[in-house]
């Protein structure tokens, strides 16, 4: 287990280092293809370890069922990034919008991001985890730049602003924590999470909540929560679709886990109230805020930005409720969101490459047009939506249905009229570019194989689960719920 | 330590005067050695190791790398300066002021039982400060000058609450933020190139 951690850290940093080494397209695209397929292989062997002999815990590393369905979420997203990147990056270098010179670095940041985000998910100390989101920003930042034209630039300025003085409140948050940790007695190691959680009798609830709050406000705005979420429309319209697909699907995922592990030691102390009702604020104001803004938007990227928005929404909300089924959902969504987002803003990619355009009321006929894109692109959408048979559809129902069950009609409520306001804007717009005839004038290069190949994986998940939930599946859903539960549903 | 405390509040408050960025990067530069001078006296008044290790790497990354970086930077925006801030030099100096008194009153209501209070205190005025720099100026420079004030506050929060972080976690910190700092001066040597100036307030064509 060791051994397959260290392994799933050390290949990312090493592929780096490599494509920074090479300057052959060929050799660069082969060897990131197999190096991601490699992690991605790494990090199922770790969760089904995780599945059969429980927690691994050794030294600085720890992985648990939660870790594990965050690791297995960024295993497969990079994996689908870097083959859809294989083709979509290439046409991107031929039609002269990025130097093919730095196709090295664009690859070798790419596997930098993805080793970050493992490195926060196998951590055990809250100081360390800190040190791992704020590394996924700076990775992060020069690929949401990488075209270096002025949207691109505004767009990381603002991303590496908001997003370092969020953090930086989260810092704030994680030394108020470690104080209180002194202030009690201070056993054992500094800012381990063991450590507090056994301490957690004697921790000062004031200090803890003060650290709350920051540490809330931080990882929030890394989350994409309302209204902390300013840069994340910036952010993912102008990065590269590969990156926005990454962004979208596994970063935010990973600062909502980091967020979640911090509330372990804040609903030990302060009990689950406090907690729950922050979160379920966080939830309705994120999907309230999204709705207005995708019913006008007319910018393909930022649409489905501000969806990603509405979607970490419903997953606090899902925190927020707090009962097993609510948490069950929430896992299930976190991992749905990640692979139904990525696929679409993939997909978003390969239109707006076809149409020379990210403008929604330009793109017409997409079905005449590429039926094949066109068809995977309606089914993606009607995932996202929560259309059944698919799988987001039953993890946002289950959400529902738990604040219905948990004595909380009126959120929900609020929550299933929201939605509906969601599937107006999102629909509209699809069906005006799905539909009619297509325009002339198109790109004539058709989307690359391995960027179909990308998508087809990914909606074939999305299919998939929504039709039949495998054992594994459920076995490994149910063990992240009961991590959750531990966290925020108090002891 | 008291003497350490009171430069530190006069660095953030000449932050706020000056409209030079080559000024603000030497103020910056100096208000980090005293940093790194407040953490070499804990430590050597806690007989901690560990922390004049912390004291020499902010003297190497935070008063050496960062400001040579930021300096080279300045030397290529000419002509580049802070005109026209959302507050000017005055308002802010207000506001400097205000800040420490809020931080000392802070202190008092949130943390009563901390033993050294000036210290705390002055790192919270610190953060509160580099935030309204942020908030204000325009220049990307100033931003960054802004943001490693608030790093610096939070590393003299850290010191004077809890004899700092243990060390790993110290180095992972001080590489974040030397790779912040790297990023932020790629970005801002592209903004110039694309924009033909630093002044981020026209970084207004994304919205809605």
């Amino acid at each position: 287990m060791y051994e397959l951690i260290v392994l799933a850290l050390g290949l990312p940093v090493v592929t780096a280092l490599a494509s920074l080494a090479t300057r052959r397209r060929g050799l660069l695209k082969v060897m990131n293809a197999v190096s991601s397929l490699a992690t991605c292989g790494l990090v199922f062997a770790i969760a089904a370890g995780v599945l059969r002999d429980g927690p691994f815990a050794w030294g600085w590393l720890y992985v648990d069922g939660l870790s594990v369905l965050l690791l297995v979420v960024v295993g497969l997203l990079t994996f689908t990034a870097t083959l859809f990147s294989v083709s979509y990056m290439d046409t991107e270098a031929d039609e002269g919008h990025i130097r093919p010179g730095l196709m090295g670095g664009y690859w070798a940041l790419l596997q930098l991001f993805a080793f970050t985000m493992l490195a926060v998910l196998v951590v055990e100390n809250l100081g360390l985890m800190w040190v791992g989101v704020e590394a996924t920003t700076l990775a992060s930042t020069l690929l949401v730049a990488f075209y270096f034209n002025r949207s691109a630039l505004e767009a990381a300025w603002k991303y590496v602003m908001v997003c370092n003085v969020g953090i930086l409140f989260a810092l704030l948050g994680t030394i108020l924590l470690y104080y209180a940790q002194l202030s009690a007695g201070g056993g054992g190691e500094a800012l381990s999470r063991a450590a507090l959680e056994a301490l957690s009798g004697r921790l000062d609830p004031f200090l803890v909540k003060l650290a709350f709050v920051f540490i809330l406000i931080g990882y929030g705005t890394k989350a994409g929560l309302a209204p902390m979420h300013t840069w994340l429309p910036d952010a993912h319209s102008q990065a590269p679709s590969p990156v926005s697909g990454l962004l979208s699907g596994a970063l935010l995922s990973c600062a909502l886990y980091v967020l979640i592990r911090n509330l372990g030691i804040v609903t030990a102390v302060l009990g689950s109230g406090f907690v729950q009702a922050a979160l379920l604020l966080f939830g309705v104001l994120s999907v309230a805020v999204a709705v207005p803004f995708m019913l006008v938007q007319h910018d393909i990227k930022r649409l489905l930005a501000y969806s990603s928005v509405e979607h970490i929404g419903i997953v606090s909300f899902g925190l927020g409720v707090g009962t097993p089924l609510a948490l069950y959902g929430a896992a299930f969504h976190i991992l749905n969101h990640a692979v139904a987002k990525s696929a679409l803003f993939y997909l978003a990619g390969i239109i707006s490459q076809r149409y020379r355009t990210k403008h929604v009321m330009r793109i017409r006929g997409l079905l005449a047009a590429m039926p094949a894109v066109g068809t995977m692109f309606l089914v993606a959408v009607l995932a996202i939506v929560g259309t059944p048979p698919l799988n987001v559809f039953f993890s946002k129902f289950a959400i529902v249905a738990a604040a219905f069950a948990a004595g909380r009609p009126v959120l929900g409520a609020l929550l299933l009229l929201l939605l509906a306001g969601v599937f107006a804007g999102m629909m509209y717009y699809t069906c005006r570019m799905v539909f009619g005839a297509a325009p002339g004038g198109l790109a004539p290069t058709p989307p690359g194989a391995c960027a179909l190949a990308a998508v087809g994986l990914s909606l074939a998940w999305v299919v998939g689960t929504g039709l039949y939930m495998p054992p594994v599946l459920d076995e490994l859903l149910t063990r992240a719920a009961a991590q959750m539960f531990a966290a925020t549903g108090g002891l | 330590m008291e003497i350490l405390a009171v430069l530190l509040l006069i660095s953030a408050f000449l932050l706020t005067r000056t409209t030079r960025l080559a000024t603000a990067v030497h103020i910056l530069l100096a208000q980090s050695a005293v940093v790194a001078a407040a953490c070499a006296v804990a430590g050597w008044q806690a007989g901690e190791m560990h922390m004049f290790a912390a004291a020499l790497l902010t003297v190497v990354v935070k008063a050496g790398l960062i400001p040579y970086a930021l300096l080279r930077l300045v030397r290529l925006l000419k002509r580049e300066r802070e005109v026209n801030p959302v507050v000017g030099p005055n308002g802010s100096s207000l506001a400097a002021v205000a800040a420490m008194v809020l931080s000392y009153g802070l202190i008092e209501r949130a943390l009563p039982a901390v033993v050294s209070r000036d210290a705390v205190a002055t790192a919270v005025a610190l953060v509160l400060i580099g935030l309204f720099l942020i908030i204000t100026r325009r220049q990307a420079i100033m931003q960054i000058v802004g943001l490693i004030t608030v790093e610096n506050g939070l590393y003299l929060l850290g010191l004077s609450t809890t004899r700092g972080l243990p060390l790993i976690i110290e180095l992972g910190i001080f590489f974040d933020v030397l790779v912040m700092v790297t990023v932020m001066v790629i970005l801002t040597f592209r903004l110039k190139r694309s924009f033909q100036t630093t002044d981020t307030s026209i970084l207004k064509r994304l919205k809605g």
